[in-house]
């Protein structure tokens, strides 16, 4: 009969009392269950949409489509921003093009886009969209490299007469001198080039796209240094504010930095404030049980006060005392916290939705708000980490039951005297 | 201590409170010498220093001044840990209130201080049962108190007190909360535990003052008598 069990055993004095108290610490336990798995799914959510985000930033010359045909919008970026940019950190990849424009039929017209082979494929107006299926044919390859060939888009194909049973021998002239009402001459002979493949995108403008290697675009179109756009990679997120404001100081002056920052606020602020909510709420939820079991134990040791005199008389060792006014706290509120699992596996799916929509739906700005409602996958919360959880639990018992284990301490063994 | 003397030694033993800014002197330059085995009594009024001396001789309070002095350790000098080592020992407690912890069975409650002196597992149960069927109620080991009378609850209290066999007992008022029959089988039991050992008991009772070996008559913290009583009576 261990002071431990004797601890243990004082639990099932009150059963009356000891049924609220671990209401009154199920359901702090239960809240922080909840605030802990709004957390995790936010964070489940921004992480998946990471994934999926395109973080590559666009460079373009100041008030410039960049086109090296475009009336009124020719102008290119130097080539020593492409050196400059190389020297940022967490850029993974940098990819040049040059882009010019070829008349059809009426006012219409096809885009020239000299890539570097093996980089995206990039559709205009649809920049973040890239790399479109190639139906006939093959892709540029890294061997295509200053070689007049070509990968064509298939609405340019179809005004070109190009079909995928000619594609063996298609090919395609590029006549410089031609204008539009958009687009003005260049002094340039005209070229031929051999179609390797057929893209298609799905987009009518995309489809209208001619993909020719940068160097070989550098040599039709006479442009040997100069880039129309520049599109880095970022490795996260994360980081693509911070490389944003540092582009801006770099070449702000001679760039337009267009960056897809809309999945970086999201995480900053939505995610953030979430997460921060998250923790005050498990915060707050602790302090609850903390408080429960200060105010549990300073009624214990008042009104057993004798009881541990009289162990004390009896020549307990204080160490003894105190263990098992500790066990007794630490079991009260594993108790109350167990029920708050049990409460949180029962109804937590459909609390949390609730708990969420009204604790953290205020907070959100009104554009995130629905979307992350709809995302949200909270039917499937759960808590990561239960048994981290109930280890929390104990420290709460320990510290909530501190200043009264500081009381039973200073208990003289003279309180035995004072039992009426 | 060179020379043999009594179990309980004091000397000018002084106790006082702080109420308020008023000093309370609730004992008086105290000398007393108390022989081993035997019961004595300690009586008076009410306020008249008995339970501060009983207090005092078990090392629940320590002395203003002065020099108290048990089974040869001289409690002044103790540390709280030597005291509470002391108190497990060297002294048995029967309160007036039975203060047997109520989740506890009789027989759990006998075993308690055993536990705390270390005593193993094996030992204490055999022991606790026998002390228990000493004060009969060995057909009551498995009670809690609640299920016990008045007088078997202060009867396990007395086992209890027995239980690491302390050259001391001390018994703060044993029958006031008993009736008279009752109180008088407790008297009995004390009465036959001094055999062995010395038995120091604080009370009202003129029954229980009178079967006493020795009375010692407390009146404003000053013993009535000449202050040390003789070995033999």
């Amino acid at each position: 009969m261990g002071l431990a069990r004797f601890g243990l055993r004082n639990l099932a004095r009150h059963p009356g009392r000891l049924a609220v108290v671990v209401v009154l610490i199920a359901v702090p336990f239960l809240f922080l269950l909840l605030t802990r798995a709004i957390g995790a799914a936010v964070l489940e959510h921004t992480e998946a949409l990471k994934r999926s985000v395109d973080t590559a930033l666009q460079l373009r010359a100041r008030g410039s489509m960049g086109h090296v045909n475009m009336v009124g919008s020719s102008d290119l970026l130097s080539q020593g921003v492409l050196d400059k940019v190389r020297q940022l950190d967490h850029i993974v990849k940098v990819e040049p093009y040059l882009l010019a424009m070829t008349p059809t039929e009426g006012h219409n017209f096809a885009m020239v886009v000299g890539v570097n082979p093996g980089d995206a494929k990039r559709l205009e107006s649809h920049g973040e969209a890239g790399n479109p299926r190639i139906v006939a044919g093959r892709d540029l390859a890294s061997a295509d490299q200053g070689k007049d060939v070509g990968l064509i888009g298939q609405g340019f194909a179809r005004w070109a007469g190009i079909t995928t049973e000619n594609l063996d021998r298609a090919t395609l002239t590029l006549d410089l001198r031609r204008t539009h009402p958009a687009i003005f001459a260049l002094d340039r002979p005209a070229r031929m080039l051999r179609i390797v493949g057929i893209h298609a995108s799905g987009y009518v403008f995309g489809d209208m796209q001619l993909f020719i290697p940068l160097e070989t675009f550098r040599e039709v179109y006479g442009v040997p240094g100069g880039i129309s756009w520049l599109f880095l990679r970022v490795d996260s997120v994360d980081h693509v504010a911070d490389v944003r404001r540092r582009l801006d100081g770099l070449v702000g002056d001679v760039a337009d930095v267009i960056a897809p920052e809309h999945a970086a606020l999201f995480a900053s602020t939505t995610t953030g404030a979430v997460l921060r909510l998250a923790r005050w709420g498990t915060a707050l939820a602790a302090g609850l049980m903390a408080i429960v079991v200060f105010f549990v134990m300073l009624l214990v040791v008042r009104e057993r006060a004798w009881e541990i005199g009289t162990l004390k008389a009896l020549g307990a060792p204080p160490i003894g005392i105190v263990l098992g006014y500790l066990i007794e706290a630490v079991a009260v509120c594993l108790i109350g916290a167990l029920v708050g699992a049990l409460l949180f596996a029962l109804a937590g799916s459909a609390l949390a939705p609730r708990l969420f929509a009204l604790g953290a739906g205020p907070f959100l700005a009104a554009h995130y708000r629905d979307t992350l409602f709809d995302a949200l996958p909270l039917a499937g919360v759960g808590p990561t980490s239960l048994p981290g959880l109930l280890g929390l639990s104990v420290l709460v018992a320990v510290a909530g039951s501190a200043w009264g284990l500081v009381q039973v301490v200073r208990l003289s063994p003279l309180e035995a005297m004072r039992h009426e | 201590m060179s020379d043999r003397q009594g179990l309980i030694v004091l000397r000018d033993v002084v106790k006082e409170y702080r109420k308020g800014r008023e000093t309370i002197r609730a004992l008086a330059e105290i000398t007393l010498d108390v022989p081993e085995k035997g019961m004595t009594a300690v009586v008076g009024p009410s306020g008249s220093g008995k339970s501060s001396l009983l207090h005092v001789i078990g090392a629940m309070d320590r002395p203003t001044a002065g020099e108290v002095i048990v089974a040869g350790q001289a409690l002044v000098a103790l540390a709280e840990r030597d005291l509470t080592r002391f108190r497990r020992q060297t002294v048995g407690f029967v309160f007036q209130t039975f203060n047997l912890m109520p989740t506890l069975s009789a027989l759990e409650n006998v075993m308690l201080p055993m536990e705390f002196n270390g005593v193993p597992g094996e030992a204490r149960r055999p022991r606790a049962r026998q002390l228990l069927e000493r004060v009969g109620l060995g057909a009551r080991l498995g009670h809690r108190p609640r299920e016990l009378s008045g007088g078997e609850q202060q009867r396990v209290a007395i086992a209890r007190a027995l239980a690491n066999d302390p050259p001391l007992v001390l018994a703060d008022e044993p029958t006031g909360n008993l009736d008279s029959t009752t109180g008088q089988v407790i008297y009995e039991l004390l009465r036959e535990i001094a055999r062995e050992r010395t038995v120091l008991v604080v009370t009202h009772a003129e029954a229980l003052a009178q079967m006493a070996d020795r009375v010692l008559p407390i009146k404003d913290g000053r013993l009535e008598t000449q202050g040390v009583v003789p070995r033999s009576l």
